[in-house]
């Protein structure tokens, strides 16, 4: 023991005024123990999260290029470059659109799949199986095939031209159309999560409500809206933010399905552009800036929907 | 015992510690270098050499295993790793990120953006140089980075025989006039004149137009480019030879619904009979030779409206080496065996028709029917002095700036699928050409 600890005997609900319980061995211990369990996490994410965003800021300021030796402090050029950049502008503008799809369609799906699903059975099950497939396979994989789907000469436009269409979209080629081919894949590869989400909701929603509910004489749709759907506001923020932040850095099925194109950045997203810029043009610097900027969006867009949909929560 | 306990929780926690800051600073820290690795002796006195290398439709993993078989035959203190780019259109920026974090092969193969480069790669000199035909092509800043093996000629035409029958074509067109009259007889016939498709595919015929009509007359135009003395939205020829590649597409010879199909499915749908023509590199003979419809393939130098021959070539993309490889003297000696072997070159002939300019080298005499074409055609401009660069493939200072080659292509994409204008395709190039500057 070591010298100058002082035991105190303490027995549950018999806590006297002046007597204090101390851990063995000291306040010092107490400490070392406390960093043994804080210090590789606290270190990992240091090294992993917060020094590559602050070497990211760091570099955003500089005309940094990998494979140029020497880098010059610039201040706030790249940021005021960014601003007339249309390149950036254009891949900021295509990741809103393809975001704003991502988040409002396998939401509106997701209910309406979770609510048919909600059910008992070995179909519902399967089903449920079924939809949260495309979720646990690869990006890279889901964009291979629908790439191979949608090709001009794909299934879906054999079946067109069978039907009689005789010019059938060009779902990847034409750039009007690309950037909703490419949204609809992200969208039904997150259908799944969605509805995991929601199904998990549902069976938090208490029975008794929807049952009093009916006996007020609350039709299904009325029990719908005003019983299970404020209850299911948790699940909806979940699904919300997490497609929100899936969809702004969205990047793989972009990279395999397009690679921005077709044409100049018709479905370039910013993570995308980001990877262009820092090793294709190789302009390090800049690259850094525009990540920094998407950091931030995605940062305020979180915390502000985190906000307005937990405001609409309801605790039973 | 409660001192002993203290003990040991101190000990614990030091111990934690170490681990916690071990794993910190290993998360930290860089890799080594795998290029730097690799070139260290191997095992049993070889010298172990790493080669990035580029798997395509033409070249798959096989072909470049047995042209290494070939060279570490004949030098058995070599020993030769390879490794594949994800694809043949993604090698240069695989290369660039690889080199960005230390981590360049030793040797590489057809590297396109030197500039970039530069600082990455060691120089050649003249002594190494002595068996290449053009030993000062593609140099960066005075010096050669990259051995200057092959000449490509990019694009040419080739045609389906057969399908130009159909339309009542009697012979390849001599002028442009004559290729717009046979690309509407084909369209008459519901025959798509021009086969596109993906990036670099699609702006071939751009390639094409811009050697007849711009590279013809201003040779040094990219040079000029480089130095501010021309811009593409205020060059009168410029724009006069993208309204005509425009003109192309509006006319509907180029089918804009074919861009988003990829390489390999593009050159499918031209030995699947999917259009005639097909403008495109000296490479592609090789497949075309592998087709069961060979002999039905012909091939013609794009027309200007005058109809003199310009034929665009390049003549570069050989092998480059790290300038960090720990092993320089093995790694340039398996670069120049591999470029310098007579069955290597041969094989390089018959799978990717490349045109070896080696001092002395004759292609072997059983190469099929499109690459003897092909082969002739670019004898023959070399006869004519007819040869202008092929734009948007130059090599080293007369190239274009890291980054604008593929803006290049994917703007043809833009004014095929009639999604930029002319001048605003031009003016979106110069802006382009500013922020990589």
């Amino acid at each position: 023991m070591a010298a100058g600890t002082t035991i105190h005997h303490h027995k549950p609900g018999h806590a006297q005024a002046g007597v204090r319980w101390r851990r063995p061995g000291g306040k010092g211990a107490g400490l070392w123990h406390f960093l043994s369990f804080a210090a590789p996490g606290t270190l990992i994410y240091f090294c992993l999260v917060v020094l590559p965003i602050t070497l990211s800021f760091g570099y955003s300021l500089t005309d940094q290029a990998l494979l140029r030796p020497k880098t010059h402090f610039v201040g706030l050029r790249n940021y005021q470059l960014l601003l007339q950049d249309e390149t950036f502008l254009q891949s900021l503008r295509v990741t809103t659109i393809l975001t704003l799809i991502v988040v409002i369609v396998p939401n509106v799906l997701g209910v309406a799949i979770a609510v048919l699903l909600d059910r008992r059975g070995w179909l519902y099950n399967a089903l449920r199986s079924v939809f949260f497939t495309p979720m646990v396979i690869s990006s890279v994989v889901i964009s291979v095939i629908w790439t191979r789907i949608l090709a001009d000469d794909g299934p879906i436009n054999q079946g067109l031209r069978a039907l009689g269409v005789s010019e059938p979209p060009g779902w990847l080629s034409d750039p009007d159309i690309a950037l909703y081919s490419l949204s609809s894949i992200v969208c039904w590869q997150m259908l799944g999560f969605c509805v995991v989400v929601y199904l998990a909701g549902l069976q938090g929603v208490p029975q008794e409500l929807a049952e009093a509910a009916a006996i007020d004489g609350a039709g299904p749709a009325r029990r719908f809206w005003s019983v299970t759907w404020p209850l299911l506001a948790p699940a909806l923020t979940i699904n919300t933010v997490v497609l929100l932040i899936s969809a702004f850095k969205i990047f793989d099925h972009v990279k395999v399905i397009t690679n921005g194109g077709p044409g100049t950045g018709t479905t370039a997203s910013v993570a995308l552009v980001i990877l262009q810029e820092g090793f294709v043009e190789n302009r390090t610097g800049y690259a850094s800036a525009e990540a920094v900027v998407m950091l931030i969006v995605i940062a305020l867009l979180s915390v502000i929907t985190l906000r307005v949909l937990q405001r609409r929560e309801v605790q039973l | 015992m409660s001192e002993k306990g203290g003990t040991v929780n101190k000990l614990f926690a030091a111990g934690a510690m170490t681990l916690a800051v071990a794993l910190a600073l290993s998360a930290c820290s860089s890799n080594t270098p795998s290029g730097s690795q690799s070139s260290a002796p191997a095992s049993g006195g070889k010298q172990k050499v790493s080669f990035l290398v580029f798997p395509s439709p033409n070249l798959p993993e096989s072909y470049w295993k047995a042209q290494v078989d070939l060279v570490t035959k004949a030098n058995p203190d070599l020993e030769v790793e390879l490794v594949a780019a994800p694809s043949e259109s993604e090698r240069n920026d695989y290369a660039k990120q690889l080199a960005a974090s230390g981590q360049l092969p030793d040797v590489q193969i057809g590297m396109q953006d030197l500039i970039a480069l530069e600082p990455s790669l060691a120089t050649w000199t003249p002594e190494e140089l002595k068996d290449f035909l053009c030993p000062t092509c593609g140099a960066v800043n005075g010096k050669i980075l990259q051995l200057p093996t092959n000449t490509q000629t990019i694009p040419n035409v080739y045609y389906s025989k057969k399908l130009f029958q159909k339309a009542g074509i009697a012979e390849p067109p001599k002028t442009y006039a004559d290729l717009l009259a046979d690309a509407e007889k084909l369209k008459a016939k519901g025959i798509t004149p021009f086969v596109t498709g993906g990036v670099f595919v699609t702006s071939q015929p751009w390639t094409a137009i811009l050697a007849t009509d711009l590279y013809a007359k201003t040779p040094d135009w990219m040079t000029k480019r480089r130095g501010g003395e021309v811009k593409f939205a205020t060059d009168p020829a410029m724009k006069a030879a993208t309204q005509k590649f425009t003109d192309l597409a509006t006319k509907g010879y180029l089918d804009k619904r074919q861009i988003g199909q990829d390489y390999p499915k593009t050159q499918e749908a031209f030995l699947g009979g999917k259009g005639a023509m097909y403008p495109m590199g000296s490479w592609f003979a090789a497949a075309a030779d592998a087709s069961s419809m060979k002999d039905d393939i012909g091939v013609f130098a794009w027309p200007g409206d005058d109809g003199a021959l310009h034929m665009p070539t390049f003549t570069g993309g050989g092998l480059s080496v790290s300038a960090t490889a720990k092993n320089m003297a093995a790694a340039k000696k398996f670069a120049l065996a591999f470029q310098l072997t007579k069955e290597n070159l041969d094989a390089s002939v018959k799978a990717d028709a490349l045109f070896p300019a080696i001092k002395g080298y004759t292609p072997p005499s059983d190469t099929g029917p499109v690459f003897k074409a092909v082969y002739d055609l670019w004898q023959k401009a070399l006869n004519e002095k007819a040869t202008v660069p092929a734009f948007s493939w130059e090599a080293g200072d007369t190239a274009m700036l890291p980054g604008m080659q593929g803006k290049f292509w994917s703007t043809a994409q833009d004014l095929v699928s009639g999604k930029k204008t002319v001048d605003q395709a031009l003016a979106f190039l110069d802006t382009e050409w500013e922020k990589s500057g």
